[in-house]
């Protein structure tokens, strides 16, 4: 392919029309309500990237790219795993419980917790293999169905019996020190899991395009009946790929409850929307799994950028997610219109 | 005047030039034939005449006026209708529900339901297309659901019909009755493009013949005044090597495929089969024929595992093992359905069912992989661009030359073939009947289920009749048509 060629596919792909149009579109909102862009764009540049918020940032693109890899692995097998919510809780508490209740000893105090909060996250997610497999129940409405109670277990969980006493407010009380992850250099939002979420994705890309594994997980995706008849057990392949998107939401989750400010905070975990914003950042990615620490540093920015939109210009940061709705909708537009070009 | 007319017509899809400046002209009345191999550029063409693909350079023309045709919408409106190789009907309405689609008649703003049908029954009727207005589609057989396609062209007042590969889902009855609509339909004054790759078809109903071969015209005949080896040479370029003949050895080996009093109830326990039994031996071909639905899908799928362990079918003396047993090499007729999966690669194709072996451990060799790939192809002679592009870029031939090189390449001393030549061209089929005879030479037992009885008694040594679930008939692999037809319909000889 020529440079231009090359150039004019990158341009004209699916993901930069996306963001194109949604960018477009939201301006014409901020037109429409009054906004100023050429005060709100900046501002949400500055409130992503300056005065020491490029940390924060770093740092919420940690939990946004591990729920990225709860959605993305197992769309590789064809299931939609919607639940990231649920799997994130469930991981955040099982964490915690653990960190709370267990006395360890240093780097095994920050290493079972960790796996502690992969495990049950998986598990979670797992109940919804047998119920596609056996009952026919699409993994995209019983991962979603098995979220709610599993988000309400681990509220009461913390509400209740890991509450903090005394205090009345739903959180567990700060979790031992040999529990807190430590930072990375000299900051003080990232910490160790940002290598960690990044080589486990480098991981994931190999497994992908590299190992048995990967290529039978995306046979089944493809066409489950060819996978079948080649002898991949498509049940098992299907179960597996939920139960590793789940494990990536649990470790998420316990990331989350083993960084500042070490506790896991009801709501906490669910409330700055990291499941939406993932299942954004991968079908932004339109089934190229590279491309996937892209999207999800690019929405990150935008969702980070949003609160500072709205501190500094008054911009609601709703417009963020209104941004990242219009990008989701672009996105299955144009694949319609490619299918169908297709024909 | 002629009604319609391509003129020079040149279509590229990246690389591949799929048409390169085709002039064709159909008049009006006329059963026009176009024929050619796989990937010859005849569904290319026929979609750039329905408006769904625009030409790169060319015209078309109606009635000697030059038209832009951008959609099916636009083809529709100049009088043109096709029926596609993969009917686009809603199986949940009814046969009027579908004719009218689109174009429904309206009394005070609502859908005349009464008129639809009685419109429909006045069409079916002027055409001999005989289908029940008020039926679902969704539980029709394929021949009635065709009849519904070119109901719904004719309802629109197609002046021109498009057919492509219409018989391949047919069986020979429902052909016939097929041709004797179009030949009504054209002696209306409807001209009709029919694309077949089958040749008797074109001598049985074609007035003229256009041939195509890798996006060229390489011969245009009037039916009346040429022959099928003219025919095939125009196609092919080249004759026909006669077929293989057929060893009269005697099998002294203990059968590798037994099968005993195999009988199968489905969900709602009906028996799908009933006491089957047979074997196969190394170096022999059984043949399997029997109408859609007697227990041939039953049947393959217990012998190669896909039904789980099913008591009664024996590999080499041992039980089949559930999921697939690895010992059968099974080429499975539905190459959309089981045989590829069209968003993968070449490579990633041919490498189902070998990619434990070819790993140690947990890697797959990237690089081993894409080399046996391209082996495979060779040796096969599959024309694709390269391995890493998609299998659903190749031809439908040259997927199912991708598919037997993939299976025939085990190490299995089993080879259950489905319908192996179905919608390929005289020179695909040739080569997959080689390729099925040198496995049988090679000491494979070969289960081989065919529709077409020409087939069967090409290859097969023996052939089994399956009626309602049953063995009802043997037969040696020189049986007349008539004699295996008739056991076919359950008649007792
Ligand atoms: N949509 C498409 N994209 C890319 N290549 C195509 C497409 N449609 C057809 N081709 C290629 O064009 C050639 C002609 O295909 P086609 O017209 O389907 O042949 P036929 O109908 O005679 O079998 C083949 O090589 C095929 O792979
Ligand atoms: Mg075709």
């Amino acid at each position: 392919m020529t440079a231009p060629a090359l150039a004019r596919r990158v341009v004209v792909s699916a993901p930069v029309v996306a963001v194109a149009g949604a960018l477009a579109l939201t301006t014409l909102v901020m037109l429409v309500v009054g906004v100023d862009p050429t005060l709100a764009y900046p501002a949400l540049i500055r409130g992503a990237v300056a005065d020491g918020n490029l940390e924060y940032t770093v740092a919420a693109f940690v939990p946004t790219l591990g729920m990225a890899l709860a959605f993305a692995l197992p769309l590789r097998a064809g299931e939609f795993n919607l639940g990231g919510d649920g799997q994130l809780a469930a991981g955040g508490v099982a964490a915690a419980a653990l960190a709370l209740l267990v006395p360890l000893p240093p780097v095994v105090a920050v290493v079972l917790p960790l796996v502690a909060g992969a495990l049950a996250g998986g598990l979670v997610a797992a109940v919804a293999a047998p119920l596609s497999t056996r009952l026919k129940i699409p993994a995209i409405v019983s991962t979603l169905l098995i979220s709610t109670p599993a988000v309400a277990l681990a509220s009461y969980l913390v509400r209740f019996p890991l509450a903090e006493a005394g205090t009345g407010i739903a959180q567990t009380p700060t979790l031992p020190d040999a529990a807190h992850l430590p930072f990375l250099g000299g900051s003080g939002y990232v910490t160790i899991g940002l290598p960690l979420i990044v080589v486990l994705t480098g991981l994931w890309l190999y497994a992908d395009g590299r190992t048995v594994t990967g290529y039978e997980i995306r046979a089944t995706g493809q066409n489950r009946e060819f996978a079948r008849y080649g002898g991949v057990r498509v049940d098992r392949v299907a179960a597996v790929a939920l139960a590793g998107g789940g494990a990536f939401a649990g470790l998420s989750g316990a990331l989350i409850v083993l960084g500042p400010p070490y506790r896991f905070v009801d709501g906490a975990l669910t409330a700055p929307g990291y499941t939406f914003t993932a299942v954004a950042a991968v079908l932004l990615a339109s089934a190229r799994p590279v491309v996937v620490p892209l999207t999800v540093a690019l929405l990150t920015v935008l969702q980070v950028g949003g609160q500072g939109m709205e501190r500094e210009a008054g911009v609601p940061s709703q417009l963020t997610q209104i941004v990242q709705g219009l990008i989701i909708v672009i996105v299955a537009v144009l694949a319609t219109l490619q299918a169908r070009r297709r024909r | 005047m002629y009604a319609a007319e391509l003129v020079e017509v040149t279509k590229r899809f990246g690389p591949v030039l799929a048409n390169d400046g085709i002039d064709l002209a159909v008049a009006r009345g006329e059963v026009h034939a176009v024929v050619g191999e796989n990937g010859a550029g005849k569904s290319t063409l026929m979609s750039i005449l329905y408006g769904l693909h625009r030409p790169d350079a060319g015209e078309i023309r109606r009635d000697g006026r030059t038209v832009a045709l951008r959609s099916p919408a636009d083809a529709i409106r100049h009088g043109l209708g096709m029926v596609h190789q993969r009917f686009r009907l809603f199986p949940g309405l009814t046969v009027a529900e579908n004719v009218v689609i689109g174009a429904e008649p309206v009394r005070a703003g609502r859908i005349d339901r009464a008129a639809a049908a009685r419109k429909v029954a006045a069409l079916s009727e002027r055409y001999g297309l005989r289908a029940d207005p008020s039926a679902l589609v969704g539980g029709l057989p394929v021949g009635v659901r065709q009849r519904v396609e070119i109901l719904r062209a004719l309802y629109r007042e197609a002046e021109i019909l498009i057919l492509d590969e219409p018989t391949a889902v047919l069986t020979p009855g429902e052909t016939d009755r097929l041709f004797e609509v179009l030949r009504t339909v054209a002696a209306t004054g409807v001209s009709i493009l029919l694309v077949t790759h089958k040749l008797s078809e074109v001598m049985a109903i074609g007035d003229r013949v256009t041939v195509l071969r890798q996006g060229r015209v390489t011969g245009r005949f009037t039916t009346a005044e040429t022959n099928a080896d003219e025919l095939v040479n125009a196609m092919i370029g080249r004759s026909l090597a006669p077929s293989a003949p057929k060893r009269a050895r005697p099998v002294r080996e203990d059968p590798v495929l037994e099968v005993r009093d195999l009988t199968i109830h489905d969900a709602d326990g009906v028996a799908r089969l009933s006491e089957v039994s047979l074997s196969v031996h190394p170096g022999e071909i059984v043949g399997l024929a029997g109408v859609a639905g007697s227990g041939q899908r039953e049947l393959i799928d217990s012998v190669t595992g896909l039904r789980g362990a099913v008591p009664g079918v024996f590999l080499a003396g041992t039980p089949v093992l559930a999921g697939r047993d690895p010992r059968v090499a099974y080429v499975p007729e539905d190459r959309h359905g089981r045989a590829t999966a069209p968003g993968m690669s070449v490579a990633e194709n041919i490498l189902m069912g070998a990619q434990r072996e070819l790993s140690s451990r947990w890697t797959l060799p990237t690089a081993a992989v894409k080399r046996r790939a391209r082996d495979l192809v060779d040796r096969f002679a599959i024309s694709a661009a390269s391995v890493d592009v998609p299998i659903s870029a190749l031809s439908g031939g040259n997927a199912q030359k991708a598919v037997l090189a993939r299976e025939l390449t085990r190490p299995s001393r089993v080879v259950v073939a489905e319908e192996p030549t179905q919608g390929v061209d005289v020179g695909v089929r040739e080569r997959v009947h080689a390729l099925l005879l040198a496995a049988r030479d090679d000491g494979a037992a070969v289960l081989l289920q065919s529709s077409e009885l020409s087939e069967l008694r090409d290859l097969a040594d023996r052939i089994l009749v399956l009626y309602e679930g049953r063995v009802v008939a043997e037969f040696p692999g020189d049986a007349t048509e008539t004699d295996i037809g008739r056991a076919m319909t359950g008649a007792t000889a």
